[in-house]
């Protein structure tokens, strides 16, 4: 169902997010791209709202499911216990539909299976998803390209398109319901044209500036890449420098790490951490100079297996590219390794 | 087992408490631990899996199951090389000493499958580990299976493991063993050479025989080779690949080769199901 409000109505729905308690994350303006961070006394509903018409934020949101370091339980010489979770509600505002798509990947990963992720699993039912349609984009937004649009259909509790005046917004659950008060009125079918004005608008320009890389990957026509021993690889893993901040930005990349911290006399905490699979560390093994300790030990096939896990691995494994083409990793690589570029020149 | 509790999340990434029962030395840098959950209750393995072990405020490392389901007694069997910190900081524990458990985890071997076959063990180095459970099993279920080869192999004659065992398998008339090192000495009067070298010494019916492959990564391919050599079928070469299973429940990423989690889909494989992995074996 679609509903019209005005700026000021947004704004005051923002606001009404902050006193009803809980968490509210969200972007706010810099004078770059737009930064995640909590709304409260620094970040105004206001600032949440000016930043809904900007490109996508800095910082994937896949920190507020998986945290970058979080306890998964205390034991002692005695007594096990994993951390009951008091997890508190979290609404994440002006979540795109390239992150959107991240969250079901990480969802098929994470709740898919024999064993269910507990403190994921926690946070996602405690969480109201607030999505909007990107009314602005980076130079290194891909969307298009690998399946998807700058609009969301799914996968929200509320999305908000934002018009020349006030915002189309659209309920998708009973949680998203219940954020109004008082039912807003109905969106009129001229400002539902808008929306798919804004919509087609947002997608052309994306399209064009990706025109170039004349990619077109879907999940369920993935690329066909090389082996991670095979030809071109090379040219990209001399320009990598394994910081590993591709995988740290990436809203799919969730690899993590366990390890124990001592938690006073005799006790201790198993500690969650995002792990890099750029690192020469993360597939070593314990063993001696006779034995293999790694499965990839050059850089080249660490790099080819991260593109091959998003663009042909997770397509098998789970049905979906593991590529959302927010850009993220293009943004923040200090090798200026721009993934479109990678899988253009390697697909056949 | 592992609870699924969404909720609780209970011994999902935490460990359960246990006690080392009882230390056995099998090598210069083996020993075998005895260990029992605090608390009672069986591990409830198939052979083949393995465990999460913690040492507490050292780490966790993933470690094959050495003993059978059939010979369980509410304990299990962790024979262990020590190459790394988990494994040193185990092997300076006393009896009485307290670990972490989680699991067990992986696939096991397909016993099932198994059942009425010949089967050709083929145990390189500390790869006896893992086959034992398995061949402990088939042997208390004797009935169950037809021929069974044992092929072993050490460096040498000291690091032989699990010699009484070797023992009886070699005096048992229903076991066909076959048993060689590396490089001999005076007191070793058998065979000498690679495991390969056995090979050619036992015939098999290739449509009715498992050959069940585990040890160092050099050892497979021409153990493989020799398998093939008789003709067994790929899918009748079963290996167990050793990667870092950081979490064992097919989550964290690390075991991942291609579109498989070892720790979930392995540790053990048909040999047909590894031939699109480039970097399994």
């Amino acid at each position: 169902m679609a509903y019209h409000i005005s700026e000021a109505e947004l704004v005051g729905l923002l606001g009404h997010l902050a006193l009803a308690g809980g968490s509210v994350l969200g972007s706010v303006p810099t004078s770059s791209l737009p930064w995640l961070d909590w709304l409260g006394p620094e970040n105004s509903p206001d600032s949440f709202a000016q930043a809904l018409r900007m490109p996508r934020s800095a910082q994937s949101p896949k920190g507020a499911v998986l945290a970058a370091s979080e306890s998964m339980g205390r034991y002692g010489r005695s007594v096990a216990t994993a951390t009951a979770t008091p997890t508190d509600s979290l609404t994440i505002v002006g979540v795109r539909a390239c992150e959107l798509k991240a969250i079901r990947y990480l969802d098929k990963v994470l709740l898919d299976g024999d064993f269910h992720d507990p403190a994921y699993e926690a946070k996602r039912r405690a969480m109201t998803i607030v999505s909007c349609d990107c009314l602005d984009c980076t130079d290194s937004c891909f969307c298009t390209l690998v399946g998807g649009r700058p609009f969301a259909d799914e996968g929200f509790d509320i999305n908000l398109t934002g018009l020349s005046d006030g915002w189309v917004v659209e309920v998708l659950s009973d949680k998203g319901h219940r954020l109004f008060a008082t039912k807003p009125p109905r969106a009129t079918p001229e400002q539902l044209e808008q929306r798919d004005q804004v919509r087609r608008a947002m997608t052309q320009r994306i399209e064009a500036q990706n025109v170039r890389w004349s990619l077109r990957v879907e999940d369920s026509t993935p690329t066909r890449l090389p082996e991670a021993g095979g030809e071109g690889w090379q040219k990209f893993a001399a320009d990598c420098v394994e910081c590993g901040a591709c995988n740290t930005v990436c809203p799919t990349c969730y690899c993590f790490y366990l390890y124990d911290q001592h938690a006073g006399s005799e006790e201790f905490e198993r500690v969650r951490t995002w792990d890099s699979c750029l690192l020469s560390t993360y597939h070593r093994m314990a063993g001696g100079s006779h034995v293999k300790i790694t499965p990839r030990p050059q850089l080249l096939a660490r790099l080819a297996n991260r593109v091959l896990h998003k663009f042909t691995y997770s397509p098998q494994q789970h049905g979906m590219l593991s590529c959302v083409g927010c850009g993220r990793c293009i943004d923040a690589c200090l090798g200026r390794i721009d993934i479109r570029q990678m899988v253009r020149e390697l697909s056949p | 087992m592992i609870s699924k509790d969404p909720v609780s999340g209970r011994e999902l990434y935490t460990p359960r408490m246990a006690t080392v029962k009882r230390i056995e030395r099998l090598g210069e840098k083996e020993k075998v631990f005895e260990i029992g959950f605090d608390g009672g209750g069986a591990l409830g393995q198939k052979p083949g899996q393995f465990v999460e072990l913690s040492v507490f405020g050292v780490g966790e490392a993933p470690i094959s199951i050495s003993s059978s389901p059939s010979r369980s007694n509410g304990s299990f069997e962790l024979a262990v090389r020590e190459v790394g910190n988990v494994t040193a900081a185990l092997h300076h524990m006393e009896p009485g000493a307290k670990v972490g458990i989680r699991g067990p985890f992986g696939n096991g071997f397909p016993v099932g499958d198994m059942v009425g076959q010949d089967l050709l063990f083929v145990a390189g180095g500390i790869g006896l580990f893992p086959l034992r459970s398995l061949i402990n099993e088939v042997l208390d279920n004797r009935d169950g299976f037809g021929r069974v080869i044992i092929l072993c192999g050490s460096k040498r004659p000291a690091e032989r493991m699990f010699t009484a065992e070797l023992e009886q398998w070699r005096q048992r008339d229903d076991v066909e063993f076959l048993e060689t090192v590396d490089k001999g000495g005076e007191s070793w009067d058998g065979n000498v050479g690679v495991i390969t070298t056995l090979m050619p010494k036992v015939s098999i019916e290739p449509a009715r025989t498992y050959c069940i492959v585990v040890g160092p990564p050099v050892m497979y391919k021409f153990v493989i080779l020799e398998a093939k050599k008789k003709g067994l079928p790929n899918d009748r070469i079963v290996v167990s690949l050793e990667r870092r299973m950081k979490c064992g429940v097919g989550k964290c990423g690390h075991c991942q080769i291609n579109g498989v989690y070892v720790c979930q889909d392995g540790p053990v494989f048909r040999y047909s199901d590894t031939l699109h992995l480039q970097e399994a074996l």
